[in-house]
């Protein structure tokens, strides 16, 4: 039996699909097994403890640049990037009609109740900035 | 025969092009000779030249019924499409990114539950995919649920166990109207297959919220303009504002990454068997590739004879004449 369970332990140790699990293994089925399984184990453990090593060193860097974004107060990338798109050229037609409306809708509401509103060129104009700002905003996002 | 027919038919359009001159050709060439063998022709193009014209009429007629869609409702009735954003959990091979729905779950409690119930999760499908048991547990003893009838016939409150369902923060729909000025907001547990547009719609709709209406809109009192809603006029206002919520793995809680977050949780919610069936997927992919290499060998082994069988003419020689 021991023999057979430390090649299990140590095919699970190689193989990337390990399960995990939800609870931590409880201390006592350790205590159990002989002192050769044990040893056994030691040598599977040591090989998986590597892994996560590099994981942990990969999470330091997250957290250095998550801190940096902490120091300034915390900036919507979704409203930056919008912004950003909608004064690029791309949008640059759309965000003119846009702005043409406003004016006139807003010159026509003081003067005598606004006949039209300006909802059609601001989807259009939001269509385009999201569209542009999606795949800048997902690199950005966690 | 369709080609000839096709043929034919042109020739007769082009004889209606210039009719009359034709047809009074026709008619003093045919005055001439025998009438029975000259009339059937020009009768012929008369009819082949009316049945075009019934069936472009008919056409035309059909294009001006059913031709033009009627677009009934206006572009802010229909409401603003969402942007497509690259979701990983959307890719094939791609699981959940179960931290993200850590995090999702954190900003539904903090944040949606308030008013939105998720009635069709358990505290045990929390478990192993976004909870620990014992936090799930800690979470379930927190809220109370009817028990059994005891020897009295009496219902009393018990907390909470793993297989009681998360609760809802009104009783009924009616409570829920009542306390959100008649509107009433619906349960999440399947919101990501119950809207158009999915993941897209639902990160657009908390992030889309103009700081103002765009000139001229009309925002009904008690609504906020949003639009992605249809309509325009949602009665839900902003909830998410950055650092609304304080995530234990420090990502920083801007509003477009809780909504990021707290949508990836409610498509886990609504489709929980996911990251299963993606690799029940794979395991029929990886077997059913295997079994179709394992067919082809198999083919080509038991086809080698025949295909390497070479069938020679040997004809027979002449024979020998006597001389």
């Amino acid at each position: 039996m021991g023999f057979w369970d430390t090649i299990a332990d140590m095919v699970e140790a190689a193989t990337p699909w390990v399960t995990a699990e939800a609870e931590a293994p409880t201390q006592e089925s350790t205590e159990e097994t002989t002192v050769e399984a044990t040893k056994e184990e030691e040598t599977a453990t040591k090989e998986a403890a590597e892994e996560p090593a590099e994981e942990e060193e990969e999470e330091e860097e997250e957290e250095e640049e998550d801190d940096e974004d902490d120091e300034d107060e915390i900036v919507d990338p979704k409203e930056k990037f919008e912004e950003e798109c909608r004064e690029s050229k791309q949008c640059s037609g759309v965000k003119h009609h846009f702005d043409e409306c406003v004016e006139r809708v807003t010159n026509a509401s003081e003067q005598d109740g606004a006949k039209e509103d300006c909802v059609e060129e601001f989807f259009h104009l939001a269509h385009c900035a999201t569209q542009c700002a999606a795949p800048k905003l997902w690199s950005a996002l966690k | 025969m369709l080609a000839r027919t096709c043929l034919r038919s042109t020739r007769a359009f082009a004889s209606a092009r210039n009719g009359a001159v034709h047809f009074s050709k026709r008619a003093a060439s045919s005055s001439s000779s025998g009438a029975a063998a000259d009339a059937a022709p020009v009768g012929l193009n008369v009819a082949a030249a009316a049945a075009t014209a019934v069936a472009a009429g008919s056409i035309a007629w059909y294009y001006h019924l059913y031709g033009p869609t009627a677009h009934a409702m206006t572009p802010a009735e229909e409401g603003l499409h969402p942007a497509k954003y690259p979701w990983v959990h959307e890719q094939m091979f791609k699981t959940f990114d179960h931290q993200a729905l850590r995090r999702g779950f954190q900003v539904y409690r903090e944040v949606c539950a308030s008013c939105h119930s998720l009635s069709r999760v358990p505290y045990r499908a929390l478990v192993g995919t976004i909870l620990t048991v014992d936090e799930a547990k800690a979470l379930a003893e927190e809220n109370e649920y009817d028990n059994e009838p005891n020897d009295e016939g009496i219902i009393e409150k018990r907390p909470g166990k793993l297989a009681d369902y998360l609760p809802a923060p009104y009783p009924n729909d009616e409570a829920a109207r009542f306390a959100n000025n008649g509107a009433l907001p619906p349960d999440l547990s399947l919101i990501t297959k119950a809207r158009h547009g999915g993941c897209n719609y639902i990160f657009s709709l908390l992030t889309g919220y103009p700081d103002e209406p765009p000139a001229g809109a009309q925002v009904g009192s008690g609504l906020n303009f949003n639009p992605y809603f249809p309509g325009t006029g949602i009665a839900m206002a902003r909830v998410l504002y950055d650092g609304l919520v304080d995530y234990e793995d420090e990502t920083p809680a801007s509003t477009s990454q809780m909504a990021k977050d707290v949508v990836e949780f409610l498509n886990w919610a609504a489709e929980p068997e996911m990251d299963d069936r993606k690799r029940m997927g794979m395991k029929v992919l990886v077997c059913t590739t295997v079994l179709f290499a394992l067919s082809v060998w198999v083919k080509r082994y038991k086809w080698a004879n025949v295909k390497s069988r070479k069938i020679a003419y040997d004809p027979p020689k002449p024979a020998k004449t006597r001389e």
